[in-house]
């Protein structure tokens, strides 16, 4: 008899609990969640979002609200979010479309997908440019350029965690070049550019690939008064630097997605919405579908 | 064999001063480009912009530590006395490796813990986030048990059988003989368990990432998050350079001072004890 009624209090228990989850509550306050200073992610976030801005100094400053929930990794931000039903957050595209549970919403109506940051029509998306002087002459720059472009170099590109420009690009093949090849520019590339430059001398052992992380308009620069033989820029180019002679080529595309948790019934935000929560202007899921 | 008992001190005390030396050397340059007093008194922390301000996250971490320690010390203590005794053999059999579990289990594991149970129930009972200075007192409370428990009980078992044989005699029940007579002989190692119970709340930082939020800003909402000084350094480290790590090490270097300051105040406070 005892254990009939534990059994239908449990029972109850988990009926009142479903319930509570199911239903979604718009009064909540939004949960954000951030990642935290410093990351390339959140700093691409900020930017393209406008929740970076500039200051009465005239300085670029963060605005992120200061009652997010600062999380350090990719995976953090996704547990996270999946474990409350009120959270929002951003996390590199490449780790959502692989996990069930979170929820990626479009952005002025436009889903986060690999198609559309490729045709340019998502808006939390820059590309990754490498830049040169005119078509590359050097044989070393070509042939790193080559690899780059390459299904191998590719492959680095997606395992970075960036959407490659190439689908079906052709093998490498190395052609044993020797010597330093000198690339510089943007912090944010640097990372995938030190792990093309590693996969790079592993094919061809007697190159040494010396990644300088400046910044992008360093990386330009660079690469216009031949300092750096491959420059890097996290943004499109400039006219101003094209018309200097700059030649874009985007190796890969850094996507973000907004995610929210699957019982989260918000669909789409537009880019304003997503600033406006994530700088703490819009703190209730109610306020919001005003 | 008197070598080999020189040596293993010397590799302790040369871990010591290794460390000590790797800070101050990686930390001190910092309070070259920025004003000491600054960090430590400012409350703005943005490292992008080079405002360097740790006073939230110092007293973010004596807030989470001092709630620790006030919900941790009482049930430790009072398991100490009970393991000690009132509970009877089979009990304090099952007891003592329960609690040398606890002590046992990675902090990863407590952080995951407070994660997927107490910040939901938080969140659930009480709204916001979940991820709050209550949720990072409760879990290091229940991080710092072992410790005080294992070293209150080893002080409350050293104390001679003559004074609770004592107090009987005099006609005292059994509870007012542990209370008034044995517990308070024991109270300097007691006192040591809840010390090394701070040291232990006060460093812990894996645990603590995962729940509390980790907002750089003043914290004085119980229920709202805070960063503390351990979390700060291990959060950001992945990704700072220049004087942003320089900062985080120096966060570090500011970490070490108030331990050592706890530990020399404990052992004057236990020495002038000695001497009375």
């Amino acid at each position: 008899m005892k254990i009939r009624r534990i059994l239908a209090l449990v029972l109850a228990l988990t009926a009142i609990t479903g319930a509570a989850l199911a239903a979604f509550d718009a009064s909540k306050t939004i949960a954000v969640v951030s990642r935290e200073e410093g990351s390339g992610t959140r700093g691409a976030f900020i930017e393209l979002t406008g929740v970076q801005a500039k200051n009465a100094e005239g300085k670029d400053q963060d605005y992120t609200y200061a009652e997010a929930d600062f999380v350090n990794g990719t995976s953090l931000v996704i547990t996270t979010v999946a474990s409350d039903p009120a959270a929002i957050g951003y996390a590199s595209l490449s780790s959502v479309v692989v996990n069930d549970s979170v929820k990626s919403v479009k952005v002025n109506g436009v889903e986060a997908s690999t198609e559309n940051i490729l045709n340019n029509t998502y808006p939390i998306a820059r590309p990754f440019n490498i830049v040169t002087k005119g078509e590359a002459t050097d044989e070393l720059a070509k042939d790193f350029i080559a690899f780059i472009m390459s299904k191998q170099g590719q492959e680095e590109v997606a395992n970075d965690g960036l959407v490659p420009v190439a689908n079906d690009a052709p093998e490498y093949k190395p052609a044993g070049l020797k010597g330093t090849l000198v690339v510089g520019g943007s912090t944010s590339v640097a990372p995938v550019m030190e792990l093309l430059g590693e996969a790079y001398s592993a094919l061809n052992p007697e190159v040494e690939v010396d990644v300088q992380s400046t910044g992008s308009s360093a990386g330009v620069t660079g690469a216009l008064d031949g300092t750096y033989m491959i420059g890097m820029a996290s943004r499109a180019l400039k006219d101003s630097e094209v018309e200097a002679g700059a030649l874009g080529l985007a190796i890969g595309i850094d996507g973000i997605a907004v995610i929210v948790s699957p019982e989260n019934p918000t669909e789409d935000l537009t880019l304003e919405q997503v600033r406006q929560i994530f700088v703490g202007e819009v703190t209730t899921w109610a306020e919001l579908s005003k | 064999m008197r070598g080999l008992f020189l040596a293993s001190a010397c590799v302790c005390i040369l871990a010591v001063g290794t460390i000590s030396a790797f800070l101050f050397a990686n930390g001190l340059p910092f309070f070259a480009k920025y004003s000491a007093w600054d960090f430590i008194t400012g409350t703005e922390w943005a490292p992008l912009r080079n405002v360097f301000g740790i006073l939230p996250m110092i007293v973010g971490s004596f807030y989470v530590t001092f709630g620790a320690l006030l919900l941790g010390a009482p049930i430790g203590i009072l398991t100490a006395i009970l393991m000690a005794r009132f509970a009877s053999k089979p009990v304090v059999k099952v007891m003592k490796p329960a609690v040398a579990l606890l002590a046992g289990i990675p902090s990863v594991v407590y952080g995951f813990f407070g994660l997927m149970l107490l910040v939901p129930f938080v969140r659930k009972a009480f709204g916001g986030t979940g991820k709050s200075v209550l949720v990072a007192s409760v879990l290091l409370a229940i991080m710092i048990l072992p410790t005080i428990i294992q070293t209150s009980e080893a002080a409350i078992n050293a104390v001679p059988g003559s004074y609770y044989e004592g107090s009987l005699a005099l006609g005292a029940t059994h509870e007012s003989s542990v209370f008034r007579s044995v517990v308070p002989a024991a109270r300097p190692g007691i006192i040591s368990g809840i010390v090394l119970g701070l040291g232990r709340a006060i460093g812990e930082t894996m645990a603590i990432i995962m729940v509390a939020g980790n907002n750089p800003r003043m914290p004085f909402d119980i229920l709202k998050g805070v960063r503390t000084l351990t979390v700060n350094v291990l959060m950001e480290m992945g990704y700072a350079a220049d004087v942003h790590r320089e900062s985080l090490i120096a966060t570090g270097v500011v970490l070490f001072i108030i331990v050592m300051a706890i530990n020399f105040l404990f052992s004057f406070i236990n020495r002038r004890r000695v001497l009375q």
